[in-house]
């Protein structure tokens, strides 16, 4: 059985209901006629099978010709996609992805991370070609034509053209400054990730509303929404579960579907909160249709896309602002640098193997939320702690590529809990979309192991060995991180407060 | 120039309700009219709906060979309802096969319009004008005038004044549009009144007893009904053949039965729990299951997700299925008047889609098709049931005369008038 065989034309972006539903009447349908047709009083029509004319929503994925069965579950034929910040680390890897599995991939990007790497003195230390090579080679290795255009999501004018002429059943929105350090530099950052960030969104939100409201809005979030309770209190998926309630001077209020608590932990996870209110907000008030992605940290460089050839790579940054941090802990390996563990490296965080991430991405796309549904799903496969992790990528450079790996405690230049617990939901993509991580941490870090220790890329991380090392802290200040010790892997144990990730209801 | 040939459509008027009007002084135009021509009753499409008694009516077939059963069908493959297109008719209509100009205003089931040699304006179920309207060089003037292709009915619930009120203003409104439109000469012209069967369905009671508090209402509006074929027929040569006609007829309701809770109480229909109560609720135990118009569809495999029905196993299960229907009493009343059998009644290439069994209710009740109502029987909203039997046919200046005629007739008597058939 698919996840997602019994989802309906309520789910589909190509059935039509804009015109003939009005929503303002919370689902009653225009003509009166309707109420006597269909009990739910509302027709539809499907812009892929005019010849339907005027029907109930409700053909389901399983028994509609335009849905094929995927390994990933039904996956609409065709889709048009189309994915905004197309040319970043996690742009490029899913346009080839999905242009593979047959969909219509459009994107736009104006190329703000390669120039905000380069300011940093920096560069992705594997080799990526222009875009133009990108798409030509992709044409050459996988057969696909992905349609590119240049362009700042924040040009209003440009981008309804364009969503004009693609009309896309889908967005993929990564279009945002992904860095908490970047923003974090002084106020033209925080300032130019916000403006990016919360303003490009919204832009785009206000688009989607006007030249295509059907469309599955997958808006890239981060679990550093949510911060670090101090209390422990479970990270639900956005939303409180049907049965939260709040109890307070002997009296008892549901929480079941309102927000949680958000407590971003820099100005960029701040934009990232604003986000999900403008989002939340316009499903509420356009019937728009979301999924608000809490993405834990991504690492990797492999899915057997790019990897197909070299100048399909997808782009693998080391630098404090745009590195995450197993990324950065293999690259100082290679570079014979003790992994840097900011303040006791108790802190606990999600993770996900890029091709993993990817393979949520399909599954989200699969099973598009009904008009108006702002839904929410915590993205990772496993919790670890920095120390934690440190000491497996130590491992597998020491046992499988010969590396002498040591790790160093340095100064934490960031506001942040170093120890806390961490209780986190993460139940939607397992139980409601069929997902199962599948690739073993041990396993990705070894590929990227692989790939970094090959001559040309280790020259390149060679060449950008200083932008390694963080500087830039949250009360201002830009100095170098003092180093509190060094030490021999496992020498340290891990201590304080279990990760606790709850992945199906039985563990409830 | 006057059309050569006009059919005027009254939806949804038995013949006795035409003849009383006519005799009682309601609808004078008429009382004359009658005596020009010859007024005879005429059968309806089965199963008796506007859409499908329509369609048969301008292809000359049956349902068999138009395909349309109703203003709503099951999507092949699932158990989805669509509801009716033009696009979806499977036979020519009349104006596609003659000469000349035709001009259609206000034809139920001919959403959206199609090209034709002339000019078309759809009545219901029309949910957006200008998809209503052929050619669309029509459309500014119609917007501009107020033109409504239907009364919201709802409006009855709110306000039963302001329903007639509605009803008398679409018609005038159409009327304003007909003198627009014949600037143009055509050579026929077909002429859809629909507010009748608006207002028998919600007022038939208003009709049967004079002393209801609308009674006055209700043959006020047949009288402007009558208004407009006296204004339509002041404007033909007194020579051109003039055809009138409903779809089918109308009948009083006393108690709405409800088929699928008979299915479900005979252990012939299994639904399941999905939140939106729609027929994906079906189980695959089910045999039978009812929809819109009194249509029974066997579960048949292969055709439907859940199929379960067997071919060899048909016509015993339709045997078993008639049996009930006429066993079933209300108040030691039959409630069923006739069952009758797809192989029995449809012909054509569409039968494939027909329902499995029509079912007619005896005069007084009629049939309601909810897939999750509890009682067999309930009082109905509704006054008025469409019958299937006492449609009318009146033909002036006709060189043909038709006996016992069905509504697939009519449109050969047309054609051999104009020596097109």
């Amino acid at each position: 059985m698919q996840h997602n065989e019994e989802k309906t034309c309520w789910n589909c972006p190509a059935a039509m209901l804009k015109g003939n539903v009005d929503f303002r009447a919370c689902g009653q349908s225009i003509e009166s006629i309707k109420n006597k047709i269909s009990e739910e009083g509302l027709l539809i029509e499907c812009s892929r099978r005019p010849e339907l004319g005027m029907f109930e929503p409700n053909i389901t994925f399983e028994q509609c010709p335009e849905w094929i069965e995927t390994e990933y579950g039904y996956l609409l034929k065709d889709m048009r996609v189309m994915i905004l910040g197309i040319d970043g680390y996690l742009g490029w890897t899913l346009a080839l992805k999905l242009a593979k599995l047959g969909c219509k991939v459009s994107g736009i990007d104006n190329f703000l991370r390669r120039e905000a790497v380069a300011e940093k003195r920096s560069k992705s230390v594997v080799r990526i070609a222009d875009i133009a090579t990108r798409l030509r080679t992709a044409k050459k290795e996988h057969g696909v034509d992905i349609d590119f255009r240049e362009m700042d999501l924040l040009n209003r004018e440009q981008l309804a053209k364009y969503l004009d002429e693609i009309q896309p059943e889908a967005i993929v929105h990564y279009g945002e400054i992904p860095s908490a350090p970047y923003s974090m530099v002084d106020a033209e950052h925080a300032i130019k990730t916000q403006h990016n960030n919360t303003l490009g969104t919204l832009g785009v939100l206000f688009l989607i509303k006007e030249h295509c409201p059907e469309a599955n809005i997958l808006k890239l979030g981060t679990m550093g929404e949510y911060g670090t309770p101090l209390t422990g209190r479970p990270i639900f998926e956005g939303l409180f579960p049907a049965d939260a309630v709040l109890t307070w001077r002997g009296q008892e209020w549901s929480m079941g579907g309102e927000l949680t608590p958000r407590d971003p932990a820099s100005f960029y996870h701040v934009s990232k909160v604003q986000d999900t209110f403008n989002v939340y907000e316009a499903c509420k008030y356009w019937w728009l249709r979301s999924y608000d992605v809490m993405q834990g940290v991504i690492f990797g460089v492999h899915t057997k896309e790019v990897a197909k050839h070299p100048d399909l790579r997808t782009r693998l940054d080391v630098d404090e602002w745009f590195g995450t941090v197993i990324n950065r802990f293999v690259s100082q390996a290679v570079l014979g640098i003790p992994l840097t563990i900011y303040g006791s490296g108790e802190q606990i965080r999600g993770y996900l193997a890029l091709e993993d991430a990817m393979e949520c991405m399909v599954r989200l796309l699969s099973s598009p939320p009904e008009p108006g549904q702002y839904d929410v799903v915590n993205q990772l496969s496993q919790l670890y702690k920095v120390k934690e992790l440190a000491e497996i990528v130590a491992k597998v450079g020491s046992e499988k590529h010969g590396l002498t790996v040591r790790i160093q405690r340095v100064e934490n230049p960031r506001v942040e809990a170093d120890e806390h617990p961490f209780l986190v939901v993460a139940k939607k993509l397992r139980e409601s979309l069929g997902y199962q991580p599948k690739t073993p941490l041990e396993v990705e870090i070894d590929r990227m192991f692989t790939l970094l220790l090959q001559s040309e890329t280790r020259e390149r991380l060679e060449s950008v060995k200083d932008s390694v090392f963080a500087q830039t802290w949250w009360n201002g200040d830009h100095r170098e991180t003092m180093t509190l010790e060094v030490y021999e892997p496992g020498t340290r144990k891990i201590e304080g407060y279990d990760p606790n990730l709850v992945i199906s209801d039985m563990e409830d | 120039m006057s059309p050569q040939t006009a059919i005027i459509g009254l939806d949804g008027v038995p013949v006795n309700l035409l003849k009383t009007l006519a005799k009682k002084g309601t609808m004078p135009h008429m009382e004359e009219l009658l005596k020009q021509g010859t007024l005879t009753k005429m059968r309806s499409s089965l199963p008796a709906n506007s859409a499908s008694s329509w369609s048969s009516m301008i292809t000359g077939t049956n349902p068999g060979t138009h395909g349309v059963y109703g203003f709503t069908e099951f999507i092949p493959g699932t158990y989805t309802i669509s509801f009716h297109s033009s696009k979806k008719l499977k036979a020519k209509p009349f104006w596609l096969t003659t000469k000349g100009k035709t001009l259609v205003i206000n034809l139920p089931a001919a959403y959206p319009a199609q090209p034709l040699n002339g000019t078309m304006i759809t009545g219901f179920v029309s949910p957006q004008l200008y998809k209503a309207v052929y050619p669309l060089e029509h459309l500014p003037w119609l917007k501009e005038n107020g033109y409504q292709i239907d009364v919201d009915a709802s409006l009855f619930k709110a306000s039963i004044p302001l329903f007639l009120r509605k009803l008398e203003e679409t018609l005038t409104h159409r009327i304003k549009a007909l003198d627009h439109l014949m600037k143009q000469s055509y050579e026929t012209l077909f002429f859809v009144v629909t507010g009748t069967d608006r207002i028998e369905h919600y007022l038939w009671d208003a009709y049967t007893n004079p002393e209801h508090m609308h009674s006055q209402g209700f043959h006020e509006f047949f009288n402007k009904v009558d208004q407009v074929i006296g204004h339509i027929t002041s404007k033909l040569d007194p020579e051109t053949p003039l055809m009138m006609l409903s779809d089918h007829g109308m009948g009083p309701i006393d108690k709405a039965f409800n088929l699928n809770t008979l299915l479900r109480q005979e252990g012939y229909l299994f639904t399941g729990d999905i939140p939106r109560k729609n027929f994906n609720n079906i189980k695959e135990a089910t045999v039978a299951f009812a929809s819109e118009s009194s249509k029974i569809f066997l579960n048949h495999k292969g055709k439907y997700p859940r199929g379960s029905v067997n071919p060899r196993d048909v016509e015993q299960l339709q045997d078993e299925i008639v049996d009930i229907l006429y066993g079933l009493r209300y108040d030691n009343r039959k409630v069923v008047k006739n069952v009758y059998l797809k192989q029995e009644i449809f012909t054509g290439p569409e039968t494939e889609n027909a329902p499995d069994l029509v079912v007619i209710p005896q005069p007084g009740f009629s049939v309601k098709t909810g897939l999750f109502k509890n009682t067999l029987f309930e009082d109905d909203f509704l006054k008025g049931t469409h019958t299937e039997d006492d449609a009318f046919l009146y033909l002036k200046g006709f060189q043909e005369k038709l006996i016992n005629p069905s509504i697939e007739d009519a449109i050969h008597i047309f054609k051999n008038q104009i020596g097109e058939n």
